[in-house]
C-alpha cells in the first residue's frame, strides 16, 4: 500500500478520484511500506510515522508514488517518481548467508540444463563419475524424478518428460520402479567419493542408484 | 579392522556380493605388475584385460584358498538382470603364495564393460579341503552367496573391488 500525499490543487477534481483510490488519511497513522518478494530473505520493512497533518511533496520513503495522484501534482511531469531505484537487484543482504542453492558457476539456465543432463546419464547408465559438488546438487533432482515416477499417474509422467531429456528413460523408469523402489522411502542416490580428477585435481565422486 | 570393509561397504560389496564378514588374510591384486587394485579406484580396460597377480597372506601352505572375480552391475549398474557375472574361479591356491599356484576352475574372461561403470569385486574364502569346489553351470546369474554356501566355503576372508568403465566413455572433460 503506498501511501503519498499530493496537494489537491491543479488539473482535475480530485474528490471523485481520491474516493475510488485507497484512502490516504496522513495525519495520525503510522505508514508502513510493505515489500515481500517470496520466502528469501530480501525483505524491506520501513515502517515510519507521518509527524504532521501537513501535506508533503517531499521524501515518502521507497514506494512509487502513485502514477495517477502524482500526475496531478504540478512539479512531478516526469516519471522518474515512479520506478524505485534498489541497484542490488532487492536484495537486503549483501552475504550468502543460509542460502543453500548451489550455483555450480553457471547462470540459471545452464544450471538447470546441466542437472537434467546428468540426472539423464545417472537414470541411463545407473552409477556415474562426476565431481562432487555436481554429484550432491544431483540428488534431489534425482530423488524427485524418482517420487514422480513412484506416484505413476498421466500428470506426474509428462512433468517427468518435461524434465528428463530422453523419452525412453522416463518410460523405463515408471515402468520398473515399483519394484525397485516400492519399499524405499526417499534416499535412492548414493554417492561415493574417490580420487580428484588429473587435469585439474577436482575432487571426484561416483553417484549411483541406490 | 573397520578400515578395511568400510569401503567394501561403501561401495555395496558387503550387501550386494557377499555377507559382511572379518577379514583376517591379505589379499594383493596387481594387473601388468604395476596397477595394484585399490577399493573403489577405477582401472582402463587396456589394462584389465589380462589376468592379474593375486598374492595371498595366510599362515602356512597347506591351507587352501579360492579366489572368485565377479561383477555384480552386469549388463548395466542400473538395471543388472543378469547379476553377477562370473569372470574367475582360481581354487587350490596354497597359502602365502600366489594364484598361478592354484587350479584354474573358470578361465579368466576379459570385462567388458559396455553400459555405465562397473565394479569387479575379487573375493577370497578359505576352503576346507582340497577339491571341494565344483565350477557352477554358467558365467550369468551367478551368486556369490549360494556359491559358498553350495561348496562349503562360508563367509569370505578377504575381498577387494575395482570400477571400469568403456574405454571410450564419456570421461575427464
Amino acid at each position: 500500500m503506498a501511501c503519498a500525499s499530493t496537494s489537491a490543487s491543479a488539473t482535475w477534481n480530485m474528490t471523485p478520484l481520491r474516493s475510488a483510490l485507497p484512502s490516504i488519511h496522513a495525519p495520525s497513522s503510522a505508514s508502513s511500506v510493505h515489500f515481500s518478494t517470496g520466502p528469501s530473505s530480501s525483505r524491506l520493512k520501513l515502517s515510519r510515522s507521518k509527524p504532521s497533518s501537513k501535506l508533503l511533496h517531499s521524501f515518502v520513503g521507497l514506494a512509487p508514488i502513485h502514477p495517477l495522484l502524482s500526475l496531478a501534482s504540478p512539479d512531478s511531469t516526469s516519471f522518474e517518481h515512479c520506478f524505485t531505484v534498489i541497484d542490488n537487484g532487492g536484495r537486503f543482504f549483501a552475504m550468502r548467508h543460509g542460502r543453500r542453492v548451489p550455483k555450480l558457476n553457471r547462470p540459471p539456465d545452464q544450471r538447470r540444463a546441466l542437472l537434467r543432463a546428468l540426472t539423464t546419464q545417472l537414470l541411463k547408465h545407473g552409477r556415474i563419475k562426476t565431481t562432487r559438488s555436481r554429484a550432491s546438487a544431483m540428488r534431489k533432482y534425482v530423488d524427485k524424478m524418482v517420487t514422480l515416477a513412484k506416484d505413476g499417474s498421466l500428470h506426474k509422467r509428462r512433468q517427468a518428460l518435461g524434465f528428463i531429456y530422453e523419452k525412453e528413460i522416463v518410460h523405463a523408469l515408471f515402468a520398473e520402479v515399483e519394484e525397485r523402489y516400492g519399499d524405499r522411502n526417499g534416499g535412492y542416490t548414493r554417492i561415493i567419493r574417490t580420487l580428484p580428477r588429473r587435469g585439474d585435481n577436482a575432487p571426484m565422486a561416483y553417484i549411483e542408484l541406490v | 579392522m573397520s578400515r578395511f570393509i568400510e569401503p567394501l561397504a561403501v561401495g555395496r560389496v558387503i550387501g550386494e556380493v557377499v555377507d559382511n564378514f572379518i577379514p583376517s588374510v591379505k589379499l594383493n591384486v596387481t594387473y601388468n605388475s604395476n596397477k595394484q587394485v585399490s577399493n573403489g579406484h577405477e582401472l582402463m580396460p587396456a589394462v584389465i584385460a589380462a589376468k592379474p597377480r593375486v598374492e595371498i597372506g595366510g599362515e602356512d601352505m597347506r591351507a587352501a584358498y579360492t579366489l572368485v572375480m565377479t561383477d555384480p552391475d552386469a549388463p548395466s549398474p542400473s538395471d543388472a538382470y543378469l547379476r553377477e557375472h562370473l569372470h574367475w574361479i582360481v581354487t587350490d591356491i596354497p597359502g602365502t603364495t600366489d594364484a598361478s599356484f592354484g587350479r584354474e576352475v573358470v578361465s579368466y574372461e576379459t570385462p567388458k564393460p559396455v553400459i555405465g561403470i562397473h565394479r569387479y569385486v575379487f573375493i577370497l574364502f578359505k576352503q576346507r579341503a582340497r577339491h571341494s569346489v565344483s565350477p557352477p553351470a554358467s558365467r550369468d546369474q551367478f551368486n556369490t552367496r549360494s556359491f559358498a554356501e553350495e561348496n562349503g566355503l562360508g563367509l569370505p576372508v578377504a575381498a577387494v573391488y575395482f570400477n571400469a568403465q568403456r574405454e571410450t566413455a564419456c570421461r575427464n572433460r
